[in-house]
């Protein structure tokens, strides 16, 4: 569904949290629609986590706002929570309690839980609840979170670095479910730093780096920003338009081997096209990036040759 | 080395904090000698009487005085006495929290995993908490000796010395036991283990004073030997025996601890229950207490309610059992005659049953009231707080559940602890008024709440530093009332302590007045709490 198409579950206005010495998220402008699935990427401390504290009022912002289903995220907090699964980047210490008894406790705060349901998720990652929090692997520690996010059928799920410590079947699992969340009309917002993650399950995605929102795309649309690797081999004997292809938009990285180019292109090919137009090419490769390719090209350029969305 | 100063950092608040508060409490009952003391050899000797007569009723507490006229045997008693169960409570938060804590928040691993020994890791913890009372001792002799400067006398620094060595010897046995109860039993009793040990040992050494039949076991209690050093009175002793005894049982204990954590996984206890395999289940707990506020909370912590309940029964049997002991003994000192003579013979038993037993009631609902203040920093510190906040509930609702939990517990804890001195004292044929039993019993839940109440404010504020901090708010305030009066404070001053505030309501009633402060300050705790915890950012 485009994000246009529905009400926003998720708003946020020049939202910011500022920590201090450039540490914590600035300006975020980001709107979610209903039923989407928005995927949240960044390396490690750049505000995703800043970013899902303060949907979740936990954290109250230094300025801005922030909106779940048209309610203000720190006003109303409790009217918001009613309508979330949250499940943290850490999951909390229960110390002795058994995992029934952990899911019981929350189910009971939050009520109205299904009883089926929460046996069905369990069983569906094998996740004995009989057994005390502190006995629990990391893994199944993440799989009790997955439970307590999903056992009463949210409207919007926020989801802090969700397959952190599963196994890649309980990950598959795990996007299984999330599919199914998103067809029985439920919104997430998911953040992490596995590209794959985004490209199993995510229809938009949006990438941020030192707090700020660098991009937010379709998925289609995010591999077309291109970050091609190109290869050209010229007819031997052919003048090389080295400067001109040098010189071209978007070209970086131009190296020459003998009769041949190896260059990246960011955007559109037209200019190198155009720079090699009077040049007898024999052969041209261009690589199709992957997610991962592009992510990598965005944080590790220097910042000020970042795109804008 | 790097372990020892890695281990130091750790506990630097602990450090400070102890060092702080034994340098003020001895330098403040130093100079509060002085203050009550006068300059005659008679009104010392008067003195001496006084604190004679209060000793004999805090038998079950402190050993009796030596020489409590000059400022030597005054500071033993009430200086360097109270600081040996202060440095007791520190030496057990710090080895449950090195075996416990440490080991659950991954930090043990992250040692071993550098190629640090079990055992070297263990010795490294001993060594730093032998260099933080080291630290804290020294203080609490400087406090005393800057005292005693401020009243224009001198002290043997030799003696001091001593009493600080006592000090530190008790501590590092203390440590060594505890570190060998956590490493024994399973982590989510440990604490309650190591604490119940070292309660046990203390009440099989105080109460022997009075229980002749204990005093065949008292030999097994690490306090026995610091009683038998009381080395700042003149004429007070220093048992180099009793002194190494002590280093031994910390050392022998310490070591044994570290053989114990050699050969049990992390993670888990030493002695473990065979446990039936079950088959795995899927469902939620149906226990109905999970989904009713305030009960939820209470099942959830049961085992320690009735760990308080069943402790605090246990305490007021022997409370009630040691009365008449402690009347018979007052009764034979001839210059405390004129003095007992102002109770009606039938009030003498519930007044010194009352000053006893609701003097240490006191002492205990106020650690209770810090117990829960931890929980409450740790949900915040450990995420838990936050998955809370994650149902819809607002935070509001989260300090008035906190706060009921510990209404309800209080009240438990104290109606338990009620009956059962009225039951134990009508058996000695102490008839105590039920009235006002009752309600003297019912004042521990405001008096805890006063605790809860800036416990409350402060886990909102800063949940890191809550413990440490309320710690030191209960710690003025005893010293409010305790010193209050010798210094001259301000009255004001003086009802602002919550122990003043509670009075002897078991001889003289409640106080209306007195009871409504209380729950004014606690009101104003919690009020203020909640307005603090919607303010601020979780878990920052």
């Amino acid at each position: 569904m485009l994000p246009e198409m529905a009400a926003a579950a998720i708003r946020t206005s020049k939202l910011t949290k500022d920590y201090g010495v450039g540490r914590g998220l600035f300006d975020l402008d980001l709107q979610v629609a209903g039923q989407e699935v928005f995927g949240y990427l960044g390396p490690n401390g750049s505000g995703k986590t800043t970013t899902i504290r303060l949907l979740m009022g936990m954290i109250h912002p230094t300025s801005g706002s922030a909106h779940v289903f048209g309610l203000d995220c720190i006003r109303e907090a409790v009217e918001v929570k009613r309508k979330v699964g949250y499940l943290p980047g850490d999951v909390p210490q229960f110390g002795s309690l058994t995992g029934d008894e952990v899911v019981a406790y929350l189910g009971g705060m939050r009520g109205g839980v299904d009883r089926r349901r929460v046996q069905r998720i369990a069983e569906r990652f094998d996740l004995d609840l009989s057994r005390r929090f502190r006995e629990y692997s990391s893994g199944n520690k993440q799989k009790l979170a997955i439970v307590l996010a999903f056992m009463h059928r949210p409207d919007l799920l926020i989801l802090d670095e969700p397959t952190s410590g599963l196994d890649p079947l309980n990950q598959q699992e795990f996007y299984a479910l999330l599919r199914e969340t998103r067809d029985d009309g439920a919104t997430v917002f998911l953040s992490s730093h596995i590209l794959s993650e985004v490209e199993h399950v995510c229809d938009r995605v949006g990438i941020i780096r030192d707090g700020r929102l660098v991009r937010v795309a379709q998925l289609d649309e995010l591999r077309h920003i291109r970050v091609h690797r190109v290869e050209i081999e010229f007819a031997p004997g052919t003048d090389i338009p080295e400067s001109e292809i040098r010189a071209a938009e978007g070209v970086q990285d131009m190296a020459v081997d003998g009769n041949r180019v190896t260059c990246s292109v960011h955007g559109s090919f037209a200019a190198l096209l155009h720079a090699i137009r009077d040049a007898s090419v024999t052969d041209l490769v261009s690589t199709e990036p992957s997610l991962e390719e592009i992510f990598l090209s965005y944080f590790s350029e220097p910042k000020t040759r970042l795109l804008t969305s | 080395m790097t372990a020892v100063r890695f281990a130091i950092r750790q506990g630097r608040w602990g450090l400070i904090g102890f060092a702080v508060a034994a340098f003020v409490f001895t330098l403040v009952q130093t100079a509060g000698f002085y203050q009550i003391a006068g300059h005659t050899p008679q009104e010392r000797a008067a003195l001496g009487r006084t604190m004679s007569a209060l000793a004999a009723q805090l038998v079950v507490v402190f050993p009796p005085p030596i020489r409590p006229d000059t400022v030597g045997g005054y500071v033993q008693f009430r200086g360097f006495n109270s600081l040996a169960i202060l440095f007791a409570v520190w030496a057990l938060a710090s080895a449950t929290g090195f075996v416990r804590g440490d080991e659950e928040k991954g930090i043990v691993e992250s040692a071993l995993a550098t190629g640090t020994s079990r055992l070297a890791l263990v010795a490294s913890r001993v060594a730093a908490f032998a260099i933080a009372l080291a630290g804290a001792s020294a203080a609490a002799g400087l406090g005393f000796i800057a005292g005693v400067a401020s009243g224009h006398e001198s002290v043997e620094l030799v003696h001091v010395a001593e009493g600080c060595a006592s000090l530190l010897a008790l501590s590092l046995a203390c440590y060594g036991i505890a570190l060998l109860m956590a490493e024994v039993t399973a982590a989510g009793v440990a604490t309650a283990a190591a604490g119940a040990t070292l309660l046990a040992l203390f009440f099989l050494n105080s109460l022997s004073r009075e229980l002749s039949w204990l005093s065949t076991w008292r030999w097994l209690s690490p306090f026995r030997y610091y009683d038998l050093n009381q080395p700042l009175p003149p004429g007070g002793n220093f048992d180099a025996k009793a002194f190494l005894v002590l280093l031994g049982i910390g050392l022998v204990a310490s070591a044994a601890a570290g053989v114990a954590f050699m050969r049990r996984d992390l993670g888990s206890s030493l002695m473990r229950l065979p446990t039936r395999r079950k088959p795995p289940s899927y469902a939620p707990s149906s226990n109905p207490a999970w989904r009713i506020p305030i009960a939820r909370g209470l099942y959830e912590r049961r085992l320690g309610v009735l760990a308080w309940a069943a402790g605090m029964a246990v305490l007021a049997l022997f409370f009630a059992a040691l009365t008449r002991t402690i009347v018979n003994v007052l009764l034979t000192i001839p210059t405390l005659l004129p003095y007992l003579s102002i109770f009606v013979h039938q009030q003498l038993y519930p007044a010194v049953l009352g000053y006893t037993w609701f003097n240490v009631a006191q002492l205990l609902f106020a650690a209770m009231a810090i117990t829960n203040v931890a929980r409450w920093a740790a949900e915040d510190v450990d995420g838990r707080l936050e998955m809370t906040l994650s149902a819809p509930v607002s935070r509001a609702a989260v300090v008035a559940e906190r706060m009921a939990i510990l209404i309800a517990v209080a009240t438990i804890v104290a109606v338990v602890s009620g009956v059962t001195l009225f039951i134990a004292s009508h058996a000695q044929g102490i008839d105590l008024n039920v009235a006002r039993l009752g309600t003297a019993s019912l004042m521990l839940v405001p008096f805890a709440l006063v605790f809860a109440g800036a416990g409350a404010l402060l886990a909102s504020w800063n949940p890191r530093a809550a413990v440490g901090l309320l710690g030191a708010f209960a710690f003025a305030s005893y010293l409010d009332t305790e010193l209050g009066t010798i210094f001259k404070l301000p009255a004001w001053v003086q009802d602002l302590s919550a122990f003043k505030l509670f009075g002897t309501p078991l001889l003289g009633g409640v106080d209306g007045r007195s009871l409504a402060l209380m729950l004014l300050l606690a009101a104003v705790g919690v009020g203020s709490s909640i307005l603090v915890m919607q303010r601020r950012d979780v878990g920052a």
